[in-house]
């Protein structure tokens, strides 16, 4: 399952961050969010737009391709 | 004592503008990094005990973009006495690895621990006492944004000579502790940094510390590649750096365990709600252009008009009385008399009175940045941004532009991949900064007077829309990247203080006001002289002077664009200087004060050619001081050079077709 599989309001856990784009994965890696910890969409933006996502108490947003990258598993 | 030098750093979005203004008086400085053009903002502390050195926000050490690159070329190379170092309470973990990196350093280190409001309504409890203890250094509480607290922090900072402090030193297991040593007998001397340090921050991957240590690079790759290995092989982590991060990790929860005590109710907060609203489905974009359109009203019609229309009327009234009866009583000659009222006041002057207009784009400009909401904005905007081979977050330095070219220009840095930057610095010049808008008022007040906040927001828009147009076609030509990429951190919102807005307004705006002292002033000069004198001599009819000359030559060029005047030729060409000396020129060409200038427009310009005029004087040419930037931006002539033939180029093209399609309409 992959992050983009989850509803507006959804909750999951992270299994794989890997897969995402080098840049955006190293950000990731310097805010703490890692692998295993939840992560909640908070917002899909319409017309195919970026996400807001939570994750460790961090609100940022990445594009729907990049959530696409994103392996969860759901709680 | 008065030598001691504090560098300050932190996380991203921890209030550390808040806690600069808090602790410093005013900017005594701002120049350049050495070798790399980033802002170096340095001011004084308050009780005259040192100076603050503002660094970018930064989350670790190592940098992912131009502006972060900054802060370790800082630690190594540049002198400083101690770190300040602002940590957000409500987001502990996360800003404590910055501290243990520069724990690791071993400099006199004071924490700022900030946000313990926001801390507290989240649940957070934190016992600075024991925090300071578990890290061993000072840790004062503060609330910046209420300047609680800062007095302490104050205090405690630049009051005594500090000595080093031992680095803190954690063990990172036995596969990098052996690394660590072997790369130390390669790293060299430099500037008496623990060796220790560099070379962790080597195995971290910072990019910038791989560049000080060039000499040693290619026998360090293959140390630092062997452990990388190794750890793999051990399965004791992924990487060195997920190794590293672990033991920092597992470090910062034991501090946190023992300092902590958190509470979490999850209960939706303000930030959740508002959001809900301003990045909804279908409201987020509608709300945004709201929020433009109050801007520019408030800017243009609602208050800033009557105050210029009242700064216009006391310099063309008293002020101007005033001299005249001054200049007459020192008993001035005709020539300086002339120079002063016609040339200065006249120059000056007609750029002076927009200076509120000025100062009223500039406080919402700051207000949209300190809010939290210019993050908000980069998300709405990403998808339309990114059908043009840009991301959201490059739409910041646009609206920034608007404000003055210059400043966008710079924050392009923080844009991540260097060819989405790229083509943002030259997209910048394109949105209209506020010193074209002297030119608008002039002609909008002149020609469109019941539509003025419509014609100059048309000029706005069109600005965008040929940025955008730019965009798509330097991204699918020149600069065809393979790929672009988007990622913002949004943080809390925050109720802006006066005190941070008005300075943050200050800073921007005073610019403007020093620009009118030095270039414009100049300018004024310059061509009251050119206009004064002529090849039979001084005093001559303007029709006759030098500068009709000048701007004779280019004017036959003008024709097809509906303004071949030699006055609008000299006017556009002193332009270059800064935009707003156009109008300083018209003043001193056709000598009326601004409030009749306007009238007199109307038997040189039809409504038709004066909105030409006013698009060819947002296309035409970056202002010099903006062309400097962008030459430093992009280390390159030729993006430079580029950027002024485009601008020429589409200037030219689209003002033929808006004013010969404006003709075959039938408008004049």
């Amino acid at each position: 399952m992959i992050l983009s599989d989850l509803k507006q309001g959804e909750k999951a856990k992270v299994i794989d961050y890997s897969n995402v784009d080098e840049l955006i994965r190293l950000r990731f890696f310097q805010l703490g969010m890692k692998e295993n910890k939840e992560i909640y969409v908070k917002r899909k933006l319409p017309f195919g737009g970026p996400y807001v996502i939570e994750s460790c108490g961090q609100c940022i947003s990445i594009r729907k391709e990049e959530a696409e990258k994103i392996k969860v598993k759901a709680k | 004592m008065n030598t001691s030098q504090i560098a300050l750093l932190g996380n991203p979005n921890t209030g550390k503008t808040s806690l600069f203004n808090a602790l410093t008086g005013s900017y005594a400085y701002v120049g350049n990094w050495s070798g790399v053009t980033v802002e170096k903002k340095i001011g004084e502390m308050r009780n005259k005990q040192g100076k603050l050195i503002d660094l970018p926000g930064i989350y670790t050490l190592s940098p992912l973009s131009q502006d972060e690159s900054v802060v370790t070329n800082f630690l190594v190379n540049e002198s400083f006495t101690e770190i300040l170092n602002i940590v957000d309470a409500s987001q502990l973990k996360r800003n404590l690895n910055l501290t243990v990196q520069l724990l690791e350093l071993g400099r006199p280190i004071t924490i700022g621990l900030n946000m313990m409001d926001v801390a507290r309504q989240r649940g957070i409890h934190i016992d600075s006492n024991q925090l300071s203890k578990e890290l061993k250094v000072p840790v004062i509480p503060i609330i910046a944004r209420t300047g609680q607290g800062c007095e302490r922090l104050n205090n405690c900072i630049a009051s005594e000579e500090k000595e080093m402090i031992d680095p803190l030193r954690l063990d990172y297991g036995p596969i990098l502790e052996e690394t660590i040593k072997k790369m130390k007998d390669l790293i060299p001397e430099c500037n008496g940094i623990p060796k220790r340090w560099m070379a962790i921050q080597y195995l971290e991957g910072n990019s910038e510390m791989m560049k000080q240590l060039e000499s040693s690079d290619s026998e360090l790759k293959i140390i630092a590649k062997e452990a990388d290995r190794t750890l793999k092989e051990e399965k004791v982590a992924k990487s060195t750096q997920h190794h590293i991060a672990d033991v920092r990790d597992k470090f910062i929860q034991n501090i946190i365990d023992a300092s902590c005590e958190v509470k979490i109710h999850a209960k939706e907060t303000l930030t959740d709600i508002v959001d809900r609203i301003v990045t909804n489905r279908f409201l987020g974009i509608p709300i945004f252009l709201g929020l433009m359109y109050l801007m520019f009203m408030l800017t243009f019609n609602w208050l800033g008009t009557p105050l210029s229309d009242g700064l216009d009327a006391f310099i063309g009234g008293p002020l101007t009385n005033w001299l005249t009866a001054g200049l007459e009583a020192v008993g001035a000659s005709t020539f300086i008399k002339d120079l002063i009222l016609k040339g200065i006041v006249a120059g000056v002057g007609g750029v002076l009175v927009f200076v509120p207009q000025i100062f009223i784009l500039f406080f919402f400009i700051s207000l949209l940045e300190d809010s939290g909401y210019m993050a908000r904005v980069a998300v709405i905007m990403d998808k339309i941004m990114e059908s043009i081979g840009l991301n959201g977050k490059a739409f910041i330095p646009l609206i920034i532009g608007f404000g003055c070219n210059v400043p966008g220009v710079m924050a392009a840095r923080t844009v991540e991949q260097p060819k989405e930057r790229l083509l943002t610095v030259m997209l910048t010049p394109f949105m209209s900064c506020s010193a074209r808008l002297p030119v608008y008022a002039l002609f909008a007040g002149a020609f469109f007077a019941e539509h003025q906040a419509l014609i100059v927001l048309s000029m706005y828009v069109l600005g965008i829309v040929v940025a955008l147009a730019l965009a798509k076609f330097l991204s699918s030509t020149i600069l065809k990247q393979e790929k672009s990429m988007f990622f913002v951190e949004l943080p809390p919102y925050r109720m802006p203080q006066m005190r941070t807005l008005w300075r943050s307004t200050w800073e921007k705006g005073k610019g403007f006001v020093r620009k009118a002292g030095t270039y414009i002033f100049g300018g004024s000069v310059l061509i009251w002289l050119l206009a004064y004198t002529g090849p039979s001599g001084i005093n001559v009819a303007m029709d006759d002077s030098f500068l009709a000359m000048i701007g004779g030559v280019i004017a036959p060029l003008l024709v097809p664009l509906g303004f071949g005047t030699w006055q609008a030729a000299a006017s556009l060409l002193t332009g270059f200087l800064a935009k707003e000396v156009v109008v300083a020129s018209m003043s001193i060409i056709y000598f009326v004060p601004e409030a009749q200038l306007q009238g007199f427009m109307a038997g040189q310009f039809t409504p038709l050619s004066a909105y030409a005029f006013m698009v060819f004087i947002l296309l035409y040419v970056p202002c010099l001081a903006t062309v400097a930037v962008i030459r430093k931006e992009t280390n390159s002539k030729k993006w430079m050079t580029l950027s002024i033939v485009y601008g020429l180029v589409i200037a030219y093209i689209l003002v033929f077709i808006i004013y010969q399609g404006g003709k075959i309409l039938g408008f004049s």
